[in-house]
């Protein structure tokens, strides 16, 4: 068989240094006396998006070919692509989605960590896509798979990306181009030589060994607590551990008595739905340790804080660091902490003539300082008073309601009872975030979970989970007044027949 | 600017015998340099804005030669300075991005191609069509079709293109026609290499100058002379342009033992087709295929003996013509119905008639063809069986990952000073409601996508306002809101938006995003440009010449006072026109100046200050509505280490460049307080590090009290 350019493929994001490593590439080949083509499509992909450089090596030397000419393609075409290199999982996929990676020809090199798309970030809950079904593809159409974690594994974290991922195709031997020309290609590059160089070995050695199962970021990053306390023997096994984690927690958060609230409430739901105890756990906890000015002081000023900013700022040991934060509290808040009786009267006085949203204190706070942290410090002292505050009773009414509605559900309809403890997800953020998010909750318990309640049935449970869905859907709530609203005339519909 | 050719501009230095390998924008200069150009113009954009930057910076080497350089301010300037080679033997080329860039030279070019040359005038675009595109997709053939001039579509091999950029010259002087040459995204990016001939300076030129203007009544575009352009360009241009073009044979033939079949194919084409050939079985890996093969690398005008001297005794040709309408596809058959002719043409049939000839398409497109033409000796078995392995690549990749992966377009960079505006607007949304934005072009235009969708209308680069003034009526009182890059502002907003709104008493918001550059096709200096060092203008000073009275600059990353100034913007009762400048250099061109400094200052040893922000995890609910307003990249999420939260977190990685919209964002809507901001001090002295200590130890003790 005639001899045919060797082709590679390297998919990247902008700014992550594709072209570098494409000109390496072509820099090794060159010196290598091959006669070697590559091209990319920059654009204005370099912007962050998704971008791909296209490399043809011919095997044969110039000196060899003698003045023939070999030609050079510009794109790749699947089925016949030797080499896929990738910087990110998202980007293998995209490669093995356009059939660029072949079980009988393509060696695929790919970091497998995530940067997640602007989709899958901004979604209410959790937008993230599966890890595992990208990987089985790659191990399963490539020819071979050298897969690695560049941000977990710590023998590639902290090299430069590109300088390892040059190291695996020279490790790899696809390419007939021995080491030394690719180590000279970054040398003459002349840019951060030594550190390039180190992960041109360490991707050399990854090649020769690759890690056996590259995991990818787990979607949850320390799995379930470990610690359980005799408090919680009374609970089915499956919710002791999450909630010895909410004893814990809520026991820092207000007192012992409201941990003995969070369990009595939890042993309640365990008596009539044990399978729902795990969710009602974590949820429960969750929502009794909500977030008002006093919980976020108490946070702040937490010993264990400045060490966790210090590591993630990558601050050596000493490097002082000041840490400044922003707080905007408002009408809402300083009610939320006041005694109910004033509280009430504050927000309504608030709810008059927007002024909400218009009269808000910014500050910014370091808490760094001694004054800064004092303030701070003295709001998380104020927990004693929250038992009489208005957000506490308002969140301890809704709680009762929602517990109540889990317990009327379960002895009809364990799946609707479900679905109603999934409808807490809904409760989050700060502001005005949260305003919506109650209101969601609100009217989803108004029109979906009380008429189920009344008449459950499967299409019933289907219907509140369908409004908690779109209710997560974007944070305006259009996809649950549709949902509703299509609900709301299927209803009547049902009725008037 | 983003990318300097500093270095590489010494490859245009080559001489006779020398090589070159470099990309392909360097080789297409060089070609320019070896032809004798004597005067070059042109407007930036993907993918030739590298061309713009490799002339800016190989100023040295055109001054020796005598070659005059002009950025202009935009393609119609560019193109008009081809009007040098209506009156002298000048060699001139312009260049821009197409088809934007022709549309907007294109008054320009029907009256230079109406009068005619003495002198070559090569126009060379970047065809931004297909993947990596960031243009509405349409071909620039109809802007040669329309005003008689050549196109020409070279096969993107790079001795072969810049053998043929000299003989554009020879074509344009031999038909006193203007060429444009079209170069596809990867034939600008192509990475090559070919043998140098040494430059040649330009017979006129500063050193050598001219002493007296050439009057021609005929050159001059006014009847009855444009009539006898008219005629002259089809008696004359016409067929001497057909005459060279065959007699230097700029199309070429690759025989093929297959001759009962033929395929016809633009230049620019032509190494996807010997790929899809050689994969098939039909070509070998070194350009020779085994069907007959008509390279066009002029596509306009066609030589009708050509055409039909290769299809003659042919059953059936394949036409490989990318976009559309299929214009050559059309000729061909023409031509060869007045030739009387049968052979069947076969192109759209068998190939999209919308969209990128990307290797899978062209490889599809000629499978279909072999399988319906049968050609003697083909073996079709192989051909079947290549095409079918493709789609199960495809099929198994999809049922295997079941979902399709996201996808991922170019969005705000890290720390954008452009991101913090449409911040403001979407606070802004949230209490006036949805508001009507006629969108402009440049990087702002990605205020259209995730997480903003922000925008309603793109018509154009520095319509923002032009096209608000049809729409605004029709909203009453409530105002529309049109923006403008700096870039855009002086292309033609100037004139065409805040003039006409003037003129016409207007009533409404202009925002103007002044980022220092035209950040979105490389950084290129504009006449406001802080860092320009030629003669700079002010688009303040401009409005308020124009009589602009309602001018507010602000600072980008300020999304309270944007907020508020936008908000009065709207909702003033003042009549007329309101612009408010937002000012924030380009990140991009920042951190490149930022960065070694930096470096410097720590390797020096000297205390410097780093900024960044961060979440703090245990704040954050995981509702990421800082992201929705947001979009930074470096702001991301992550898995909670919280056991009780499922949701992902928010999380700022270490990308992040402390620009500080984090901090703004969570104040202006009142957001959340998961935010901070974190000085580190490197190299702290002996104060920063006594009141540190003094801090920690105050702090220290206060949690001791506590625990």
């Amino acid at each position: 068989m005639a001899t045919r350019p060797l082709s590679v493929l390297i998919g990247a994001l902008g700014g992550e240094g594709g072209g570098v490593l494409t000109d390496w590439l072509v820099a090794a080949a060159s010196a290598a006396d091959l006669p070697v083509q590559s091209t990319s499509i920059p654009g204005v992909a370099q912007r962050t998006g998704a971008t791909t450089y296209y490399v043809e090596i011919h095997p044969e030397t110039n000196a060899a070919l003698a003045g023939k000419r070999p030609l050079m393609a510009l794109y790749p075409c699947p089925g016949d692509v030797d080499m896929v290199v990738v910087t990110e999982l998202v980007e293998a996929g995209r490669a093995l989605e356009n059939g660029y990676v072949s079980p009988d020809k393509t060696t695929l090199i790919a970091a497998t960590h995530r940067v997640y798309a602007v989709v899958e970030k901004a979604a209410m809950g959790d937008g993230r896509i599966k890890s595992e079904p990208i990987l089985t593809a790659a191990r399963a159409l490539a020819k071979r798979a050298i897969l690695f974690d560049a941000s977990h594994d710590k023998s590639f974290r902290g090299q430069p990306l590109n300088a390892v991922l040059l190291g695996a195709i020279a490790g790899s031997g696809v390419l007939p181009i021995p080491h030394a020309l690719f180590e000279e290609a970054i040398r003459v590059s002349g840019i951060a030589v030594e550190a390039n160089l180190r992960g041109f070995a360490a991707g050399v050695e990854l090649a020769k060994n690759p890690p056996p199962e590259a995991a990818t970021e787990p979607p949850h990053a320390s799995g379930a607590p470990t610690v359980t306390t005799e408090a919680v023997a009374g609970l089915p096994a499956a919710a002791r551990p999450i909630a010895a984690e909410g004893v814990r927690r809520l026991a820092e958060y207000q007192s012992e008595t409201y941990a003995r609230l969070y369990l009595d409430r939890l042993a309640r739901i365990a008596e009539v739905a044990p399978v729902l105890a795990p969710e009602v756990a974590r949820q429960l906890a969750l929502w009794m340790a909500y977030e008002d000015v006093i919980r976020v002081a108490q946070l702040k000023t937490a010993r264990a804080r400045i060490e966790t900013v210090r590591a993630e700022v990558r601050a050596r040991p000493a490097e002082p660091v000041h840490v400044t934060e922003f707080l905007k509290p408002g009408i809402e808040e300083i009610a939320a902490i006041l005694p109910r009786g004033l509280g009430a009267a504050l927000l309504r006085w608030g709810e008059r003539k927007n002024r909400l949203d218009r009269l808000r204190m910014p500050m910014e706070l370091r808490t760094t300082t001694i004054w800064g942290f004092s303030r701070l410090w003295l709001l998380a002292r104020m927990r004693g008073l929250r038992p009489r505050s208005l957000r506490y009773a308002m969140e301890q009414a809704t709680i009762e309601r929602w517990l109540e509605a889990i317990e009327r559900a379960a002895a009809r309809d364990e799946g609707l009872a479900r679905e109603i403890v999934a409808t807490a997800r809904l409760l989050k953020g700060y502001g005005d975030t949260h305003r919506r998010g109650r209101a969601n909750f609100e009217r989803l318990f108004a029109e979906a979970i009380e008429p189920a309640i009344a008449a459950p049935g499967p299409e019933a449970t289907a219907r509140v989970k369908r409004a908690r869905e779109a209710a997560l859907q974007d944070p305006e709530g259009r996809a649950l007044d549709a949902a509703l609203a299509a609900e709301g005339s299927r209803i009547t519909k049902a009725a008037a027949e | 600017m983003e990318r300097s050719f500093a270095k590489e501009v010494e490859l245009l230095r080559r001489g006779d015998g020398e090589v070159f390998e470099g990309e392909g924008i360097l080789a297409i200069t060089k070609g320019l340099l070896q032809a004798g150009v004597s005067y070059v113009g042109g407007y930036q954009g993907a993918p030739v804005s590298h061309l713009i930057d490799v002339l800016n910076d190989a100023k040295g080497l055109l001054d020796e030669l005598g070659v005059h350089f002009e950025p202009a301010p935009n393609e119609a300037a560019a193109a008009a300075m081809l009007a040098a080679s209506i009156n002298y033997p000048l060699r001139g080329a312009a260049v821009w991005k197409s088809v934007v860039g022709t549309n907007v030279a294109s008054d320009a070019l029907s009256n230079l191609a109406s009068a005619g040359v003495k002198g070559g005038a090569l126009i060379i675009v970047g065809e931004d069509y297909g993947e990596g595109a960031s243009i509405i997709q349409e071909r620039t053939h109809a802007f040669a079709m329309k005003s008689s001039m050549w196109l020409m579509d070279p096969r993107p091999d790079q001795a072969r293109v810049v053998e043929l950029i000299e003989r554009a010259f020879e074509l344009s002087e031999a038909s006193n026609t203007p060429v444009i040459m079209e170069f596809r995204i990867r034939a600008c990016h192509v990475h090559g290499r070919f043998a140098t001939k040494s430059n040649k300076a330009p017979a006129i030129s500063p050193r050598n100058p001219l002493t007296k203007p050439d009057f021609d009544y005929n050159r001059i575009c006014l009847p009855p002379a444009t009539y006898l352009q008219e005629k002259h360009k089809v008696q004359h241009r016409f067929p001497a342009a057909l005459d060279f073009i065959r007699s230097q044979k700029l199309n070429e033939v690759f025989a093929g033992v297959h001759d009962e079949v033929g395929i016809i194919v633009q230049g620019g084409i032509f190494n996807t087709l010997l790929r899809a050939l050689e994969q098939l079985g039909l070509a070998d890996s070194f350009g020779n295929p085994s069907i007959p093969i008509l390279c066009l690398n002029v596509t306009y005008p066609l030589v009708p003996e050509e055409v039909t001297g290769f299809c003659a005794g042919k059953r059936a040709v394949l036409m490989v013509e990318e976009g559309n309408p299929d214009y050559l596809e059309e000729a061909v058959n023409a031509l060869l119905r007045k030739a009387d002719l049968n052979t069947t043409i076969i192109g759209k049939k068998v190939l999209p008639m919308a969209g990128e000839y990307t290797a899978d398409v062209v490889l599809e497109g000629v499978a279909k063809f072999v399988e319906g033409a049968v050609p003697k000796g083909v073996e079709l078995a192989r051909v079947g069986r290549t095409i079918a392995r493709v789609a199960d690549l495809k099929r198994q990749a999809k049922e295997t990952m079941g979902a399709p992966v996201p996808k991922r377009p170019p969005g705000f960079c890290v720390g954008c000073p452009e991101r913090p505006i449409f911040s403001a607007i979407k606070l802004l949304e949230r209490e006036v409601g949805p508001i009507h934005i006629a969108a402009d072009i440049g990087c702002h235009t990605f205020s259209t996508l995730p997480p903003f969708n922000l925008g309603n209308s793109v018509l154009g680069y520095g319509l923002g306002l032009a096209s608000a003034t049809g729409v605004a009526p029709a909203f009453g009182e409530k105002r529309v809101m049109s923006i403008m890059g700096d870039g855009g502002f002086w292309h033609n907003g100037l004139t065409s938006g805040v003039m006409g709104a003037l003129f016409n008493g207007y009533d409404g918001v202009l925002l103007v995003v002044n980022n220092g550059y035209t950040s979105a096709t490389g950084q290129q200096l504009i006449p406001s440009s802080a860092a320009s060092p030629r003669h700079k203008l002010s688009i303040e000073k401009a409005l308020t010449a124009l009589g602009v009275s309602w001018i507010k600059t602000v600072r980008s990353y300020s999304v309270g006072t944007m907020l508020a100034t936008l908000r009065r913007a709207m909702t003033s009762p003042e009549k007329g026109l309101k612009v408010v400048i937002a000012e924030g250099e380009c990140q991009l061109a920042r951190q490149r100046r930022f960065r070694p400094w930096f470096r410097a200052q720590l390797e020096a040893g000297k205390r410097t200050v780093r900024t960044r922000f961060g979440v703090d995890e245990s704040v954050c609910t995981g509702d990421h509505s800082c992201i929705r307003l947001s979009g930074c990249p470096s702001l991301t999420v992550k898995p909670a280490s919280d056991p009780l939260k499922i949701d992902p977190v928010a999380h700022v990685n270490n990308d992040c460049v402390g620009c500080g919209l984090c901090g703004e964002v969570a104040e202006a809507a009142a957001l959340c307080p998961s935010f901070y901001r974190a000085e580190v001090v490197h190299n702290p002295g002996f104060w920063d590090r006594l009141v540190w200590r003094l801090r920690e130890a105050a702090i220290g003790a206060l949690q001791r009290l506590a625990a």
